[in-house]
C-alpha cells in the first residue's frame, strides 16, 4: 500500500516538473481555466434503473496542474448481484481512485475540450456474500445440490491500475460533459476461502485473467481558481 | 507516441471482450469410475456384455442400455451419502432367462469445492465404501477409498 503511494508520489512529482519545462511555450497568450473540476458518474444511476442487480453512485474531481496535465480521482461505492449458472453473489463496497490524465487535444483559442488518455492506481474494500448456489453434477441423472443460506466474507481488498481514454466536452460555461472507457489490470485480490472474488466495487466483472473494464459518463462543473 | 496509446487502449478492448471463463471446461464433479476385469486373470480387461445400469428406484441411465463395454463412470447422489447401483448382464444371449444382476452399494460423505465462475463448485465424495452382494460380480477392489474428487482413472476394478 505505502509502496504505491510512494511511487504514485513519484509520478506525480515527475509530471509536474516535466510540465514546468513546457510552460509558456505560446507567444500568443489565451487565459485558460485553472481549477478543481467536481461531477458525478450518471451511468450509475441510470444502471440501477435499468438493472435491478446494480446500484451504485460515483463522484470524480480533476485538478489542472498545467496545460495538459490533470490529477484526476474518483471516489465511489457500488453493491453488484452476479447471477451465474450455479451460483448466486452480491458485492457491496467503495473504492477510489487516483492519476492523471493527459489531454491529447489541441484546442482552439480558449476552448477546453479534451480527448485524454489517463492512468489510475485504484484500491477497493468490500465484502462479498455467496448467496446461493447449486453443485455441478454434469449430469441431469441425479439433481444438484442446492444450498441457499449465504455465507458472508468480509474484509475483502482488491488494488488494480486502470489505462484511461476518453473525451471531455465543454457544453456551457464550465459545465462538461464526458465520456471514458477503462482498461483494469488487478494487482492484487484478497478471496474468499472455497470461493472467489467475482465482482469488485469499481473493477467491475473480474476476468479470468484478473482483468477488467468499464465505462463512465460524467457530468462535472469548474470551479475555477485562477485563469492563466 | 499518442496514437501508439490510443491503439494499445483499443486491443484492450478488443481482446478483453473474449475470454474463457463464460463456458466450462473445467472437470466438475467426478463420476465413480468402474473397470471390469477377467476374474480368473486379474490384469485382463474383460468386457461386459448386454449391460445395463440403474439406481435404485430409478430409470436406465440412457448411456448404459444393454451395452458391451469395459468401463462406465456413473454419477453419485450429492443429495444423500449413499448410491445403490444395479448392474445387469446377459453374457449368453439376449433372452431374459440369461440376465445376472449385481448390486453395488456406495457410502459417502460430501463437501463442495469451488471450481470456477462458469463451472461453479463441485461435489467431491469423502470416506468412500464400496458392498457388493456379488451375483454376478465376483470380487472388486478397493472396497473403501479416502476421497473421490477426479475420474482421470478407474476407481474401483470388478471381476468377473
Amino acid at each position: 500500500m505505502l509502496k504505491y503511494f510512494i511511487s504514485f508520489c513519484l509520478v506525480i512529482t515527475t509530471i509536474s516538473n516535466f510540465a514546468q519545462e513546457k510552460e509558456s511555450k505560446d507567444s500568443i497568450s489565451i487565459k485558460n481555466m485553472y481549477g478543481l473540476r467536481l461531477g458525478i458518474d450518471i451511468s450509475k444511476p441510470i444502471m440501477g434503473m435499468i438493472d435491478s442487480n446494480s446500484s451504485g453512485l460515483e463522484f470524480v474531481a480533476d485538478y489542472r496542474i498545467s496545460k495538459n496535465w490533470y490529477i484526476a480521482a474518483e471516489l465511489g461505492t457500488q453493491k453488484e448481484i452476479t447471477v451465474e449458472d450455479y451460483t448466486n453473489s452480491t458485492s457491496n463496497g467503495s473504492f477510489y481512485k487516483i492519476g492523471f490524465n493527459y489531454n491529447a487535444y489541441e484546442n482552439w483559442l480558449d476552448m477546453n475540450n479534451e480527448i485524454f488518455v489517463g492512468f489510475r492506481y485504484a484500491t477497493s474494500s468490500f465484502e462479498q456474500t455467496l448467496n446461493s448456489y447449486t453443485s455441478n453434477t454434469e449430469s441431469d441423472y441425479f439433481s444438484g445440490n442446492t444450498l441457499s443460506t449465504p455465507i458472508t466474507t468480509k474484509g475483502l481488498n482488491a488494488h488494480w491500475t486502470e489505462f484511461v481514454m476518453g473525451i471531455k466536452v465543454e457544453t456551457f460555461k464550465n459545465l462538461f460533459l464526458g465520456f471514458s472507457f477503462s482498461y483494469k489490470i488487478m494487482l492484487s485480490l484478497k478471496q474468499p476461502t472455497n470461493f472467489k472474488t467475482l465482482y469488485v466495487p469499481g473493477f467491475n466483472r473480474v476476468f479470468e485473467t484478473e482483468t477488467g473494464f468499464g465505462f463512465n459518463y460524467t457530468v462535472s462543473y469548474t470551479i475555477p481558481f485562477i485563469s492563466k | 507516441m499518442k496514437k501508439t496509446i490510443i491503439y494499445i487502449l483499443l486491443f484492450a478492448f478488443i481482446f478483453s471482450a473474449c475470454e474463457k471463463d463464460d463456458i466450462c471446461l473445467l472437470p466438475t464433479t467426478p463420476k465413480l469410475v468402474l473397470r471390469f476385469y477377467d476374474n480368473t486373470s486379474q490384469t485382463t480387461v474383460k468386457k461386459v456384455e448386454r449391460l445395463s445400469i440403474w439406481a435404485d428406484g430409478k430409470d436406465t441411465i440412457s448411456n448404459y442400455k444393454s451395452v458391451t463395454l469395459d468401463s462406465v463412470a456413473i454419477p453419485l447422489n450429492v443429495n444423500t451419502s449413499q448410491t445403490i447401483y444395479h448392474l445387469k448382464t446377459n453374457s449368453v444371449n439376449g433372452n431374459i432367462a440369461n440376465n445376472a444382476t449385481s448390486t453395488i452399494t456406495i457410502n459417502y460423505t460430501t463437501a463442495e469445492e469451488y471450481v470456477s465462475r462458469s463451472c461453479g463448485f463441485k461435489t467431491i465424495f469423502n470416506n468412500v465404501t464400496i458392498t457388493s452382494n456379488n451375483g454376478w460380480i465376483q470380487s472388486f477392489t478397493p472396497t473403501s477409498l479416502t476421497t473421490i474428487n477426479n475420474q482421470t482413472s478407474a476407481h474401483v476394478k470388478i471381476f468377473h
